[in-house]
C-alpha cells in the first residue's frame, strides 16, 4: 500500500507541476493591447473590402450607362448617313 | 484515507494539465501574432490602393458619362440642322404625328361597318399623313417609320372602305334615262329619289353640278338610309338656288333630271 502511495504521489506532483509550467511558464502570448491593434486592423479591412466592392458596383453601372450612351451617339450618326442618303435622292 | 487524498491529488492535476493544454492550443504566440498584424497589413495596404484606383476609375467613368451627353446633343442637332429644322420643331412634330398615330389607332379598332360610316375621317387620315410627308423631319429614322406605318394603315382602311362602296356607272338619258334622281329611286340603289344628294356629296371629285353627270362615270353609292347634315344641306342650297332661278323664270322640271351626256 505504501508503495501504491509512493507512486500516486509522484505521478500527482509530476502532473501539477506540468500544469503549472503550461499555465503559468509558457504563456508569452501578446498582450491585449496587441490584440485589440490586431482586431482594429481586421475590422478595417473587412471595412475596405466592403467599400470596394460598392465601389465595383458603382463602377459596373457607369460602364453600362457609357456603353448605353454611346450607343445612343452611334445611332444619331447612322441616322445622319441615313437622311443624307435620302436627300440625295 | 491516504489514498483517497493521493487519488484526489492525481486527478486535479491531470484536471488542470488538461485544461492547460487546451489554452495553450488557442492562444496566440506573439509569432503567430506577429505573422497575423504584417499580413493584414499588407492586405491594408493593397486595398488602399485598389480603392485608390476605384476611385480615379470612377472619376474617369464620370467625365466620359459626361462627355458623351455633349456629343449627343451636338449631334442630334446636326441631325435636324440637317434638314433644316431644330429640337422645338422636331417636338412639335412628333406630337403631330402622335395625334394621327392615336386617330388612326381609333379608326382601326372600327368594325367595317363602322368605318364605312366613319369613311370621312379615314380620308382625312389619308390627307394628314400625305401632310406628314411634306415635313423634311419625315426622313429621320425616327419619323420616317412612323409615318410610313401611318401610311400602310391610312391604305388599308382605304381598301377596306373600297370594298364595301357600292358603285354605279352611269348610262345615257336616252336609253337609260340615268340622273341622280333616278339613280336614287332604283330599287337596289336607295329605292328613294329624295336621297340623290348622297350620291352627288359622295361623288363630290366627280360632280360639279348635281344636274350633270355622264355616261361611263363610276359614281360611288354611299351605304346608309338617311342623310347626313351635310347632305341635307347640300340639298337645302340646291333647292334654294333652284327656287331662286324659277322665281324669276318658268316653273322646271323636278330637280337633279339632268339627262346624262
Amino acid at each position: 500500500m505504501s508503495k501504491l502511495n509512493r507512486m500516486a504521489t509522484t505521478i500527482g506532483v509530476t502532473l501539477l507541476f506540468s500544469a503549472s509550467l503550461l499555465q503559468f511558464g509558457c504563456s508569452s502570448g501578446p498582450d491585449e493591447k496587441q490584440l485589440t491593434s490586431l482586431q482594429t486592423l481586421k475590422d478595417e479591412v473587412a471595412q475596405l473590402e466592403k467599400e470596394i466592392k460598392d465601389k465595383e458596383g458603382k463602377k459596373g453601372e457607369l460602364d453600362k450607362i457609357i456603353a448605353e450612351k454611346m450607343a445612343g451617339v452611334k445611332k444619331i450618326n447612322d441616322d445622319m448617313a441615313i437622311v443624307k442618303q435620302r436627300l440625295a435622292k | 484515507m491516504k489514498l483517497n487524498a493521493v487519488l484526489f491529488i492525481v486527478l486535479a492535476a491531470a484536471l488542470t494539465l488538461s485544461v492547460g493544454l487546451a489554452s495553450a492550443q488557442q492562444e496566440m504566440t506573439k509569432d503567430q501574432w506577429q505573422q497575423e498584424m504584417n499580413k493584414y497589413t499588407q492586405t491594408r495596404n493593397d486595398l488602399q490602393t485598389k480603392s485608390k484606383a476605384l476611385d480615379g476609375s470612377i472619376s474617369e467613368a464620370n467625365a466620359k458619362s459626361v462627355s458623351l451627353d455633349g456629343e449627343y446633343e451636338k449631334s442630334l442637332d446636326e441631325l435636324y440642322a440637317l434638314v433644316g429644322s431644330d429640337r422645338e420643331k422636331a417636338a412639335a412634330y412628333r406630337t403631330e404625328i402622335g395625334g394621327v398615330e392615336a386617330k388612326a389607332g381609333e379608326l382601326m379598332r372600327l368594325s367595317d361597318a363602322d368605318l364605312l360610316a366613319r369613311s370621312s375621317e379615314v380620308k382625312d387620315l389619308e390627307a394628314a399623313s400625305k401632310e406628314l410627308w411634306n415635313n423634311k423631319l419625315a426622313l429621320i429614322p425616327e419619323f420616317w417609320d412612323r409615318v410610313t406605318e401611318l401610311d400602310n394603315k391610312a391604305k388599308s382602311m382605304t381598301e377596306t372602305l373600297a370594298k364595301q362602296v357600292k358603285t354605279y356607272t352611269v348610262g345615257t338619258w336616252s336609253k337609260d334615262r340615268d340622273c341622280l334622281w333616278n339613280i336614287s329611286k332604283k330599287p337596289d340603289i336607295y329605292d328613294n329619289a329624295w336621297m340623290w344628294p348622297r350620291i352627288w356629296q359622295g361623288n363630290r371629285d366627280q360632280i360639279k353640278d348635281p344636274d350633270v353627270i355622264h355616261k361611263g362615270q363610276i359614281l360611288k353609292i354611299p351605304q346608309g338610309k338617311e342623310m347626313n347634315d351635310e347632305e341635307k344641306a347640300a340639298a337645302k342650297k340646291y333647292y334654294g338656288k333652284k327656287a331662286a332661278a324659277a322665281a324669276q323664270a318658268v316653273p322646271q322640271a323636278p330637280p337633279a333630271a339632268a339627262p346624262a351626256k
